[in-house]
């Protein structure tokens, strides 16, 4: 197995590991720990894909960043999100949120 | 009989650093108390980091704990603390069989088929990358990759004007 490969287990692993959490957790903020888990083994993955092939390496770096960047903005606008519904429904729970309106 | 030891040296930090993020992403999956979870998200990120050090992409290691552990993790502790998902409150109880089971088929499904596909076809790959100056990485963003950056800083400024109005949608109507 070469080292390529583990790394890409490892993402796997995180990819999994983040779709099971977003299945089990009851609050939105789980679910959103678990988005960043998955997130990260996507950098990982593009990363690992770059450095350890033929591929140009500066290719790989920049995914990477672009991936942190998304994560980034995601996790601001998220907090914002969160900061509503807590206020208009009271709680944060996942199967609790059933309507859109006001 | 020296390289064979900084070998060893470097598979011991590899597995290490795998373990460390086994560990982590296990704590912040299942751990009840949100505030213990978002700390295994940290032990897992660092994680990361590390294998991105081994990797030789010291600066974007360097990036993930400065935006992860530093801006992201605290962003997710704020949300923690300002909704009222207290330790010991949303998360607690008792969980049904059912849901652990549907949520290990959705996780067992991708792992079994991206993990074949990662085993029985890999491409030829090296064993030792090398390193790239952080110099050629700017350049490559301002030459060849400049639509995706400004891209990705008009993102962050529409994320950040997003957040912002929410949060006085709801003041203005209290």
């Amino acid at each position: 197995m070469s080292v390529m490969t583990i790394y890409h287990l490892v993402a796997i692993f995180l990819l999994c590991i983040g779709i099971f959490g977003i299945a089990y957790r009851r609050t939105l903020i789980g679910i959103v720990l678990s988005i960043e888990l998955i997130l990260n083994g996507a950098g990982l993955s593009i990363m690992a894909s770059a450095q350890l092939t033929p591929a140009p390496n500066e290719l790989g770096q920049v995914g990477t960043l672009l991936v942190m960047g998304i994560a980034a903005a995601e996790a601001t606008l998220l907090l914002a999100i969160f900061l509503v519904v807590s206020r208009r429904f009271k709680n944060v729970e996942a199967g609790k949120l059933i309507t859109m309106r006001g | 009989m020296e390289n064979l030891e900084y070998e060893r040296l470097a598979w011991a930090l590899l597995y290490g650093h795998i373990a460390i993020i086994v560990i982590g992403g296990f704590i912040t999956v299942l751990s009840q108390n949100l505030v213990r979870a978002l700390v295994g998200l940290i032990m897992t990120l660092f994680g990361v980091a590390g294998l991105f050090f081994l990797m030789a992409a010291p600066f974007i290691a360097l990036m993930q704990i400065l935006i992860y552990v530093g801006a992201v993790s605290v962003l997710i502790f704020f949300a923690i603390m300002l909704t009222s998902a207290w330790p010991g409150g949303d998360e607690s109880g008792t969980i049904s069989v059912r849901k652990i089971i549907f949520a290990g088929l959705a996780a067992i499904a991708p792992a079994i088929f991206l993990g074949m596909a990662a085993i029985l076809k890999p491409p030829p790959s090296f064993l030792i990358p090398d390193e790239i100056e952080v110099g050629i990485l700017g350049r490559f963003f301002l030459e060849d990759f400049i639509l995706p950056f400004e891209l990705i800083s008009l993102l962050l400024t529409v994320a950040m004007a997003g957040a912002v109005v929410l949060a006085f949608e709801m003041r203005r109507k209290k």
